[in-house]
């Protein structure tokens, strides 16, 4: 996967709160909370990462072994890309 | 496994547009210098004659509802027009066979709300008592006992504020004040018997309830919003602080209210987001799940009460 994960703004529309970030899904009006580790990487998706380096960036802030949170990271930005919040997935 | 949790409440309809003394001081400043009440009293002032059949283009047949830029229609399948333009007051068309118990009630629900909002205002679906100059509002679906709660509060010394619509100048997010109720306070048969209000005459033919006297009087005045609690039923009495992304999913009011606000802002999606996540910000919110057993409400009604009371006033 060499392609930049990159944000689609035109998407969403996100707002911070209590340490959540919170997204609206500005087709559908739904929106979503991130906490914990999903606040933590959402503004790591910067255009300046694909997502092998943001998996090896999360391995070592987080002391861990790539192999060991990658399943893990793979869901998250599934649910991104699904929801239309993000390319390059 | 990181969180992305989709918040319940959060499917938002496609718009078709979108004390010491010096604290005493102050509330009396906005009790008495404040704008909005006399100003929606004018606003809401009555001629009768007919109204628009359209509305921006619009046909507005019987049962349409529409706000668009300053003005605001209302037809009625029961042979009511209301017709609002800023600066103009209401125009109240009433067919011959329309009963004539109604025109209050569309006065003061829909039309008022729309008026509200035309000036800025925001018409939330709470009720809310006072305590210490500052509101205490409660809100939820209709039904889950709101005004109930409101006039029972009353006999522990908190004042009536508003029922069934709140009134919000949203102006300065972090400073959200509560304008006075315009509305009467309406009661079902049950709620009288529990609350001890004294009952008032039926509201309409078609509508079981009663007017009802606020046990603890009205209180007519402009006062900061303290707190905002979701009625909830359930089988235990428990206060939840709401936090994270719900405080702003839970201000996503479905209500007429909030959509006649958003149509009034000209908000897009987006806007209302934004809005939204401004004032979701700066109201303290709460949970309180309770059971809906007659033999109870006196308990939790104290109960409440006690915990308002408590509140530090800062």
């Amino acid at each position: 996967m060499t392609e930049p994960l990159v944000k689609r703004p035109a998407a969403f529309s996100e707002t911070a709160i209590d340490g959540e970030v919170v997204l609206l899904n500005l087709a559908d009006g739904t929106f979503f909370s991130l906490t914990g580790t999903a606040a933590e990487i959402w503004p790591l998706i910067d255009g300046s990462r694909t997502r092998d380096t943001l998996l090896a960036d999360l391995a070592e802030s987080h002391g861990e072994e790539p192999a060991a949170i990658a399943a893990e990271l793979d869901v998250f930005l599934a649910q991104l890309a699904g929801a239309g919040f993000v390319s390059g997935v | 496994m990181p969180d992305f949790l989709p918040l319940a409440g959060g499917a938002w309809p496609q718009l078709t547009r979108a004390a010491g003394a010096g604290m005493a001081h102050a509330m009396s400043e906005v009790a008495h210098s404040h704008p909005g009440p006399a100003l929606l009293a004018h606003e809401a002032r009555v001629t009768y004659g007919p109204v628009p059949r359209e509305l921006a283009g619009q046909a507005m047949p019987p049962g349409s509802m529409l706000l668009e830029g300053e003005q605001f229609l209302l037809r009625t399948m029961t042979g009511y027009g209301l017709y609002y333009r800023k600066g103009a007051g209401v125009t109240v068309e009433r067919d011959a066979g329309a009963d004539p118990v109604e025109e209050s009630l569309w006065l003061n629900g829909s039309t008022y709300a729309a008026i509200a909002a035309i000036h800025g205002y925001l018409p939330f679906h709470a009720s809310a008592v006072v305590w210490q100059g500052r509101a205490y509002a409660f809100t939820g679906p209709s039904g889950a006992g709101k005004s109930t709660l409101a006039a029972a509060l009353g006999r522990h010394g908190l004042p009536l504020l508003c029922d069934d619509t709140m009134v919000l100048d949203v102006a300065d997010p972090a400073r959200i004040l509560c304008l006075p109720g315009h509305k009467r306070l309406k009661l079902t048969e049950h709620a009288l018997a529990l609350t001890g209000a004294q009952r008032e005459e039926k509201v309409a033919p078609m509508v079981d309830k009663h007017y009802a006297k606020p046990p603890g009087g009205i209180l007519r005045e402009v006062v900061p919003l303290a707190r905002l609690t979701f009625l909830e039923e359930g089988e235990g009495v428990q206060f939840a602080p709401i936090t994270g992304g719900d405080r702003i999913a839970r201000l996503n009011d479905d209500h007429y209210t909030g959509e006649l606000y958003s149509m009034a802002c000209g908000d897009g999606l987006a806007e209302r987001f934004a809005r939204i996540a401004r004032i979701a910000g700066h109201v303290r919110k709460d949970r309180l799940t309770r059971p809906r057993d007659p033999a109870q409400f006196d308990e939790i009604a104290a109960m409440i009460a006690a915990r308002i009371k408590a509140e530090p006033s800062s």
